[in-house]
């Protein structure tokens, strides 16, 4: 291994923009928790419906000079997609007394995954497939970068900027903020909370299909390729805190920071593995992880 | 005479084999405020809480101003004009005061907007004493004051005609109390809006409600103003022990 400032830079970097990619994720689980208080297993499904998406913009209908607005497409698919499943999968486990309603509404989203896979199979097959993309190298002093790698980092940031400006400046967003904190008390406020659910599910998992579109031109298009950032999502979590929206960014940050500097200095088949190692240095050191609270609420 | 604002007819709810709530019949008019007293156990709170979704019916009818409300979910009760506190402040926490005040506003879709929104919060700040405090957190205000925050919220609805508050005096200082009060009368002056208020503190009940219901044992054994019911034999027993009525 050979130690020089530019290698430093570049991993840095790099490290830095796809960690923005993974905290898209980890703020839509940790989003969809904090309202629809359900762990959302299926999120890297939502990930893969919006890669398809993209490739199937780029590839057959849009080419690649409109990447921009086939990521357009695909969020506003996946944010469909989940507006139309939420109510009919999720809404009926809270809508209904009965007992252990988050861990059936869980396991829903466990049968959810499987369909979702199995319909990818279905309609495309095991194969991969990328989109094309005609972005050019962009040179950050003299380092360079892969054009969609940028692309997606910026398109990342801008998201996280939309979902900021929503969630801070618009009345929905204030009746979201209102139901994570207090389901009932927002109820006597007029709201109908199960309408927010949906629409907490469909913007969580918009994020992902963000995501996935981003991604598609660098980490491919198959029916499990929301597997890994799904896990990476889980492991944000577990370092920011379960619904925190500061833990997943700096989680996501501090994830991609992570992997990318240990597989440059110290072994690259190991990636993996480095994410892991933060992750249990944080649960021994913050079982709550970085930015969690430290009882749950009812 | 107008016709009723709240008819409430054999509202019933049981839970198992006690029955919480036997064929409660209540009526209100537009602009009334009713006390609703009894002691502890009576089946006040079910009562408030059958009257606004929070829990279902197991038999009986709700209507407001002639529209009916049975079983309809918390939120569309609320937006019919039928706004309850609870007896814990339920406030959110991490918002503003301020935003806490818009939240119901703006979960009705007022025609007037925002700005109409900001003056009415305004005003209830002022009136509520909490002008000082509308840019921060909700967390940082005191019990009294998380009432006064979670009953202006209520006051915040365009639409509301009935509010239903339960024990709103109990634990709060005397200052909070009389700001309560005031807020109170304010509203019940100016919007002709109507109360029902649950509650132990009878001085209050005596200034604000010039008729009050009794509830004994989950039904109303008694109606009239205060003096008149506390003269009942049914209720001075049920007040001072001795086996019920």
């Amino acid at each position: 291994m050979i130690f020089s400032a530019e290698l430093l830079v570049q991993t840095v970097l790099s490290g830095l923009m796809v960690g923005v990619l993974y905290a898209l994720m980890a703020l839509g689980i940790t989003f969809i928790y904090s309202i629809v208080k359900t762990i959302n297993w299926a999120m890297g499904e939502f990930y893969m419906i919006g890669s398809y998406i993209q490739f199937v913009a780029v590839h057959h209908l849009l080419g690649a000079r409109w990447w921009w607005l086939a990521a357009l497409i695909s969020t506003a698919g996946t944010f469909l997609v989940g507006l139309i499943l939420e109510p009919i999968l999720i809404k009926p486990m809270y809508a209904r007394p009965m007992q252990r309603r988050d861990d059936y509404a869980t396991v829903v989203t466990i049968a959810l995954l499987l369909l979702l896979r199995s319909l990818a199979v279905a309609l495309g097959g095991p194969n991969q497939y990328r989109p094309e993309s005609d972005l050019p190298v962009v040179w950050i002093g003299p380092l360079p970068q892969e054009g969609a790698r940028v692309a997606a980092f910026v398109c990342a940031l801008l998201a996280l900027a939309t979902f900021w400006i929503v969630i801070k400046k618009t009345w929905v967003g204030l009746a979201l903020r209102a139901a994570a904190q207090n389901r009932v008390a927002v109820q006597t406020s007029g709201v109908d909370v199960y309408r927010l659910d949906a629409i907490a599910f469909a913007i969580g998992v918009a994020l992902a299909g963000l995501a996935g579109a981003l991604l598609a031109p660098l980490f491919m298009v198959f029916p499990t390729n929301g597997a890994v950032t799904t896990v990476k999502g889980f492991e944000i979590i577990v370092i920011g805190g379960l619904g925190s929206i500061p833990g997943a960014l700096v989680g996501g940050l501090l994830l991609g920071l992570v992997e990318s500097l240990g597989a440059a200095f110290i072994s690259s088949p190991y990636q993996n593995v480095y994410g892991f190692l933060l992750v249990i240095l944080v649960l021994i050191i913050r079982p709550n992880g970085l930015f969690g609270e430290r009882g749950r609420e009812t | 005479m107008a016709g009723p604002l709240l008819e409430a007819e054999g509202v019933t709810k049981r839970y198992g084999g006690l029955v919480a709530n036997d064929a409660v019949t209540m009526t209100l008019v537009p602009g009334e405020v009713r006390g609703l007293i009894g002691p502890n156990g009576a089946g006040k709170t079910t009562f408030v809480n059958l009257l606004t979704g929070f829990e279902a019916l197991d038999a009986g009818r709700i209507s407001l101003a002639g529209s009916d409300l049975t079983g309809l979910p918390a939120n569309q009760i609320a937006a019919r004009g039928l706004v309850r506190t609870f007896q814990v402040a339920r406030v959110f926490a991490n918002m503003s005061v301020r935003e806490n005040l818009l939240l119901p506003f703006l979960a009705a879709g007022s025609p007037g907007g925002v700005l109409e929104g900001q003056a009415r919060a305004r005003e209830l700040l002022a009136t509520g004493t909490l002008e000082h405090l509308a840019e921060e957190p909700a967390s940082v205000l005191s019990g009294g004051q998380r009432m006064l925050l979670q009953a202006c919220a209520g006051f915040m609805i365009p639409s509301a005609r009935l509010y239903v508050l339960d024990e709103p005096f109990a634990g709060i200082n005397p200052v909070v109390k009389d700001t309560l009060i005031e807020l109170i009368e304010r509203e019940n002056r100016s919007d002709g809006r109507a109360f029902l208020i649950v509650s132990h503190e009878m001085a209050i009940v005596r200034r604000l409600c010039p008729r009050v219901s009794v509830m004994i044992q989950g039904r109303v054994a008694a109606e009239g103003t205060l003096d008149e019911v506390a003269r009942r034999p049914e209720v001075v027993q049920a007040y001072l022990g001795g086996a019920a009525a």
